[in-house]
């Protein structure tokens, strides 16, 4: 019994069982004669306030009604076989795409209510964690076996705007599992593109899989850029209809809050649409895209961007000359572009520095210079080592592996299209990391930051390629020169993505910095509205955003000069495409995760299946009987009530009274 | 209210139809005048009955002459008298009659009402009285429909005020009564001297039926499940727990309770009728009594 305090209700019988032994107050009722009655009544006379305890059909019933009751409030149960383990790791998915909300479906809902139900189908005695999982994951409950605290764990849980990474909670997950042999993770998630750890742990994992629309469209892409003489603003967007559908959206632009532009797009499935604004004023500080509707997920409906600031960043392309990269850095609004051979490099940057117009970024197109350069640098197909690493054989036709989404150098990049003829083996110094790789897991693009300096790699050469040929060629040179000259306004950057935290140095004067919110507080999962962080030697870390929209930083100081003093903007978006497509992914890939175990069916626990609401019938039950049996007479006053005719005259006019 | 503002106990037509019947009478009494009944006594009808032999002072008008011719010897011819007969109608006023939905005793006032008048009509004399308070009180014998006035105004005089006693009331009649014929009884029977009552007025060699006079609500009785039963005559009271096999028990002890008191009214010639309270008055007369060959 999960209750047996509530057997102290028993006590209860023989109360019962006593008020029959007591003489009742009884209604009087006249009768024409008491003669027949005598006959049938024995000890009528008695005047004790106890009487002999005769059996009595309503005294049984009544005493079984209230054995029931009691012994439904004790909870018994009995054990059956179950599918999970003694220790179970119960994780939500909290992520974005788990906000999914159509007529018949709430994803959150349907989390909640399975994660109920893995609750109640643990084992006897089993203890159960539940994790809230979106980017990181979050411990509500530790170990228990309270399953009412589990319950009340699991009603708690919302939904984020975060994408989601189960990294955090499998390693988690992982670690409970290993206090105990005999654990299962239970994963309740829509298995839409969340990240995934590249080691599996030691426990079975369960997955329950909700979900069914993949009626979502998103702005996948929002970006400002300044044209050459900085006057006007081209503002680029992209909707992505990851659904089975073609479908078509109204996208509005807002400048500063003012509609500037509105326009019907329509999106055939698993594509996307993209469009060029060239109305935005040129003195708009923040830009906004909607999708005008509704559709299963409004997180991505909007999102924001900060035009950036009207500066440019002399470039010195070092090499022998390619057409297609001199095109994509002349494009570049941000870059004026200056070209030299390898020999004359040197001369050029020291030219450059003499005269009080140095270099702000050196590319280098197939040669490496002796000296590290004490500027941010881009090698392109470089053929010896140097400070991003070591440089080694030649690989044929490496093939793309599949690319981090929420990597910033590839933001609006597609290489699932690019073939590479040839690459150089690289093996990447400290503080370099690989935005993209081979799948033998060689970098074909990394950028890093060593000894204080910037810098980006791309490992092959392109005329070894078809990317300078796509799309992808412009907005990755765009990406890696917004990585390697990062565009600042104040202290934050233009964009960030939400959870991003980022850590920055302010002045030292300035004791804390509030860090504000707005936007889209009516989106679900908005609950970082504000808070106040404080600045340690000089820098402050500004912690991730769960919120898109646009994110504030203002100096908290008692120096009036700093007081209320706006430190930065930055605009802060969803942009996952996982997280968009919020098709129900295959569970199976979350399930390979974890152990294999040796029998192909699950190992089985006992578990408990309670009793108490058959037992709660039965006392329904057994209460309209006794009503049916025993107050006949109530029944039929009910009865005549409902059925009360005139009364046919008496044939004799005699009973007049 | 009092009697002389109650509305007539019949009507016309109802009247008209009580004149059709008239109360059998299965024995040959001798009454006390010249009736309609036929006579243990000889007299002077025209119906045959014996001859004897012819004594000083007999009325010569009687003397079988044919008789004489043939056979030279006088005899006297005796023809059946036809007499009247004494209907004694016997209503029980204890308290515990006063009760029922319709009121027992109402009920027991109509039909000896009816019967009484049904006696007046077949020109036998009628003795109505009230059985109560150990003690029977009645009104002198009565003959002809002209008395049927008298009769109805004497019972619809206020009365259930006695208590029981019924055995004593009965005993006290019987030993005063006057003339013999149908003796009806109408009664509840609810007193634990009941079957000294029916022994005393069946042993008065008139001819008695019971007319057992019972509530609904006393043949079907509805009782919550913690009630007092209290006696309407008696004030006293029983405790009962009103559940089914309560009353169950209850309809099998008044079934035995009826057929006892049927075998003992029958084993002395008499008649036994159970009479619900709120049988139509109509139904009873000339549905029930006729069937059971207390009326014809």
């Amino acid at each position: 019994m999960i209750a047996p305090l509530a057997l102290v209700g028993l006590i209860a019988l023989p109360i019962i069982v006593a008020f029959y032994m007591l003489r009742l107050r009884r209604r009087d009722l006249p009768v024409g004669s008491t003669f027949l009655w005598q006959q049938l009544i024995r000890d009528v006379e008695a005047n004790a306030p106890w009487q002999k305890l005769r059996f009595s059909w309503l005294l049984l019933v009544q005493v079984l009604i209230a054995a029931i009751v009691v012994l439904a409030a004790a909870r018994p149960f009995s054990a059956v076989e179950s599918d999970l383990a003694a220790n179970v790791v119960l994780v939500v998915d909290t992520s974005a795409s788990m906000a999914t909300s159509t007529g018949d479906e709430n994803r959150m809902d349907l989390a909640r209510e399975r994660a109920r139900d893995v609750v109640g189908r643990l084992p006897v005695g089993g203890r159960i964690t539940v994790v809230a999982a979106a980017d990181t994951a979050d411990v509500l409950v530790s170990e228990t076996d309270d399953t009412d605290a589990a319950l009340e764990a699991i009603d708690g849980i919302t939904v984020t705007q975060l994408p989601g990474d189960l990294t955090d909670a499998f390693a988690l997950s992982s670690a409970l599992a290993q206090r105990d042999a005999d654990s299962t993770i239970v994963i309740v998630t829509d298995a839409a593109g969340d990240r995934l750890p590249e080691v599996g742990v030691g426990a079975p994992v369960v997955v329950e899989r909700i979900g069914a629309t993949d009626a979502n469209q998103a702005i996948a892409a929002l970006s400002a850029l300044r044209r050459s003489g900085g006057a006007q603003l081209d503002l680029f967007v992209a909707v992505s209809n990851p659904s089975t559908a073609e479908a078509t959206r109204r996208l509005e632009v807002y400048a500063d809050g003012a509609l500037i532009d509105a326009r019907d797009l329509t999106i055939p499935p698993g594509q996307r649409s993209e469009a060029l604004v060239t109305t935005v004023p040129g003195g708009a500080r923040l830009v906004e895209a909607r999708l005008a509707g509704s559709d299963a997920l409004i997180t991505d409906d909007r999102a924001f961007a900060m035009v950036p600031a009207d500066e440019t960043t002399r470039a010195l392309l070092i090499g022998g000359g390619n057409a297609y990269l001199e095109n994509a850095l002349a494009l570049l609004p941000r870059l004026e572009l200056y070209a030299v051979d390898e020999d004359g490099s040197a001369d050029a940057i020291a030219d450059a520095a003499e005269a009080g117009t140095p270099f702000g970024l050196l590319v280098f197109d197939g040669v490496v210079p002796d000296e590290p350069p004490q500027l941010p640098a881009m090698y392109l197909d470089p053929d010896q080592d140097a400070a991003f690493g070591a440089v080694g054989d030649q690989i044929e036709n490496p093939v793309i592996d599949r690319t981090d989404p929420d990597e910033p150098l590839l933001r609006f990049v597609d290489l699932s299209t690019v073939h590479i003829g040839r690459a150089r083996e690289v093996e990447l110094a400290d503080g370099m990391h690989a935005a993209v790789e081979t799948t033998g897991g060689n970098p074909l693009v990394a950028v890093g930051e060593v000894d204080g300096r910037r810098i980006g790699v791309i490992g092959f050469d392109l005329g070894e390629s078809d990317l300078p040929l796509q799309v992808a060629f412009p907005l990755l040179m765009s990406n890696l020169t917004e990585v390697l000259l990062p565009a600042v306004e104040g202290i934050l950057p233009s964009s960030m993505r939400l959870g991003e935290s980022v850590s920055v140095a302010v002045d030292p004067r300035i004791e804390r910095v509030l860090v504000t919110n707005t936007g889209s507080p009516e989106l679900p999962g908005a609950t970082d509205l504000g808070v106040e962080v404080s600045v340690v030697g000089g820098r402050v870390t500004i912690p991730g955003a769960d919120l898109v929209g646009l994110r504030e930083v203002r100096a908290v100081s008692e120096v009036p000069e700093l007081s209320d003093l706006p430190l930065g903007q930055t605009a802060i978006n969803l942009f996952s495409v996982d997280e968009s497509d919020v098709t129900p992914g295959d569970p199976q890939r979350i399930i390979e995760m974890g152990r294999v175990t040796s029998t192909d069916e699950p190992a089985s626990q006992p578990t408990r299946a309670e009793w108490w609401w058959p037992l709660a019938l039965a006392a329904l039950a057994l209460l309209a009987v006794e009503w049916l049996l025993f107050h006949r007479p109530t029944r039929r006053s009910l009865g005549r009530a409902f059925r009360r005719r005139p009364r046919r005259p008496l044939p004799l006019a005699g009973r007049a009274r | 209210m009092t009697a002389t503002q109650r509305a007539p106990l019949f009507d016309e037509a109802f009247l008209r139809r009580l004149e059709q019947l008239e109360l059998a009478s299965r024995r040959m009494t001798a009454g006390r005048m010249k009736g309609e009944r036929r006579s243990v006594r000889r007299g002077q009808s025209v119906e045959f009955a014996d001859y004897r032999n012819y004594a000083a002072g007999d009325d010569l008008r009687q003397l079988d002459w044919n008789a004489y011719a043939r056979l030279e010897k006088l005899f006297v011819k005796l023809f059946v008298e036809e007499e009247d007969v004494t209907v004694h109608i016997l209503v029980d006023a204890s308290r515990s009659m006063d009760y029922g939905e319709p009121n027992k005793l109402d009920a027991a006032r109509r039909a000896a009402a009816a019967l009484g008048y049904l006696g007046l009509a077949s020109m036998d004399r009628v003795s109505v009285a009230f059985l109560g308070d150990g003690s029977a009180t009645g009104m002198r014998p009565m003959r002809g429909k002209r008395r049927a006035l008298e009769l109805f105004r004497f019972l619809s005089e206020p009365r259930a005020e006695r208590l029981t006693g019924l055995a004593a009331a009965a005993r006290a009649y019987a030993s005063r009564m006057r003339g013999t014929g149908p003796m009806l009884l109408i009664s509840d029977l609810m007193d634990p001297g009941y079957l000294d009552a029916l022994r005393d007025l069946a042993g008065t060699r008139c001819q008695l039926s019971v007319l057992h006079l019972l509530a609904p609500d006393e043949l079907e009785p509805e009782i919550p499940p913690d009630a007092r039963l209290v006696d309407n005559e008696t004030g006293h009271a029983v405790e009962v727990s009103g559940d089914d096999d309560l009353v169950e028990r209850y309809r099998v002890r008044l079934a035995e309770w009826q057929a006892e008191i049927g075998s003992f009214v029958s084993r002395r010639g008499g008649a036994y009728v159970q009479v619900p309270s709120d049988l139509d008055l109509a139904d009873l007369l000339f549905d029930l009594l006729r069937r059971r060959r207390v009326v014809e």
